[in-house]
């Protein structure tokens, strides 16, 4: 290779290295730029993540159908909180996108409304606590953010399943004899009591998922 | 004898259908001796299309649960027959639903949503998440097998739960994660809304609607009688 040709070569890899690091730089920026929206578009691999999450969560809920036919107000919720809070709050750390809650919400009714249909008001509860979740945090940036939606999710369903059972026996003719069936649950006292431990099981399922999370986040798994 | 083959041609929203038919009129009717003709109905119903498998799996756990529990009220509502027979009936509705779902196929469920235009992310989040149940079961036994490998201890321990079992488990699924949605990117899935061809079409046939029939007759009999 001649004085020359080498010239044009140092001169061609030259420009082909500035070239790549405007590029990187570009693209670094965009990506700052996308990091700093609030509304981002879902990738492959998010849903991906939601919904082997969701399966986890769906596993370690199979004593679902067995809760749904105790008549114990508020049992259901009771005996799913840890699961439906530590698993959604490592699929939001990792996913820290708005209406990542949803999205599980909807895997996991899909199956949950063959065990017990009401279970399809999570989506209605995930789609409450996201709008709360937004006003406060403006999304799931702070990891307190979602601990607080893993906090709320279950709890959350406690009114609404109270609602469907008035409403369910509306149709039948027997008003609200859907709740009274229901040990304690016209009880106020013991409403609240049992809304209270819910919360409180639900917020400990939500700090051991951020645990996890941190812990996997610092062996470099949840990037 | 093609009924008793029909369980695996069960269309997915049929199946959806009708679970939601017996879930919700059996436990509206569950405190009525009505709802027990009905729930008898409906097995027999069952057995005819092919579903005596499952059937015969769940009625293990019905008599064991339902019996626990028909027990527990017949005492506390104080020596109340109806009220145990109301417990059996409401557990009989919850078992029962069960079954239609359990012939439901993934990818057949997966085809019909997309038939009639359910977003991909969601019908690609159904998938997935249908199909990992068995993989999560075999990583469960793994970490398991793995912890009596190092001689853990036991899984009551909240450390030993949380060390040798929640973190290794996390972990796996994460690393599952990861590889799947490259292998789920490589054959050609995308997020956006671009052109797909579904190529065997889910179609309701004539024993479909006989299905369907059967439990809308079996309803308007109970309602009537």
């Amino acid at each position: 290779m001649t004085t020359r040709e080498k010239a044009i070569a140092e001169l061609v890899n030259f420009f082909k290295e500035e070239n790549s690091v405007e590029l990187l730089a570009t693209s670094v920026s965009d990506e700052k730029k996308s990091s700093n929206k609030i509304f981002r578009k879902y990738k492959i691999k998010d849903i991906v993540f939601l919904a082997i999450i969701t399966a986890c969560t769906l596993v370690t809920g199979a004593i679902m159908p067995l809760l749904t036919s105790v008549p114990l107000f508020g049992i259901i919720q009771l005996g799913l909180g840890i699961q439906f809070s530590l698993f959604p709050v490592i699929g939001m750390m990792k996913v820290r996108k708005p209406f990542a809650l949803v999205l599980q919400s909807i895997f996991i009714s899909i199956f949950l409304v063959f065990m017990f249909p009401p279970m399809l008001l999570l989506i209605a509860c995930a789609i409450v606590i996201e709008i709360l979740v937004l006003l406060i945090f403006r999304g799931y940036k702070n990891d307190w953010a979602c601990v607080f939606a893993g906090t709320l999710y279950m709890p959350m369903t406690i009114p609404l399943l109270y609602m469907y059972y008035n409403l369910f026996y509306t149709v039948s003719g027997n008003e609200k004899s859907a709740v009274s069936m229901f040990i304690g649950a016209n009880n106020v006292g013991l409403i609240i009591g049992m809304t209270l431990a819910v919360m409180l099981v639900c917020f400990i399922g939500s700090v051991i998922g951020l645990i996890v999370a941190k812990e996997l986040k610092k062996a470099g798994k949840l990037k | 004898m093609s009924f008793l083959q029909y369980k695996k041609n069960l269309n997915p929203i049929v199946a959806l259908i009708s679970t939601l038919i017996i879930m919700v009129f059996g436990l509206v009717m569950s405190t009525k001796t009505e709802c027990s003709y009905f729930l008898i109905g409906t097995t027999l119903w069952l057995v005819l299309f092919g579903c005596y498998k499952q059937l015969y799996k769940l009625l293990i756990v019905f008599i064991l649960f339902g019996g626990f529990f028909a027990i527990i009220a017949y005492f506390t509502m104080g020596r109340n027959l109806s009220a145990a027979i109301s417990m059996l009936n409401r557990f009989g509705t919850v078992f029962l639903a069960i079954v239609p779902s359990t012939s439901i196929q993934a990818v057949a469920m997966t085809r019909n949503l997309s038939q009639i235009k359910v977003p991909r992310y969601i019908t690609l989040g159904m998938l997935i998440t249908m199909s990992f149940i068995p993989v999560l079961k075999v990583e469960i036994k793994r970490v398991r097998e793995a912890m009596k490998t190092r001689g853990a201890g036991s899984l009551l321990n909240p450390k030993i739960f949380y060390r040798a079992f929640l973190i290794p488990l996390v972990t796996r699924i994460v690393d599952i994660s990861d590889t799947l949605s490259l292998s789920v990117e490589t054959r050609g899935f995308t997020s956006g809304k671009s052109k797909y061809t579904i190529y065997k079409k889910e179609t309701i046939n004539i024993l479909d609607i006989m299905y369907l029939l059967g439990f809308v007759v079996s309803i308007v009999l109970m309602v009537v009688l």
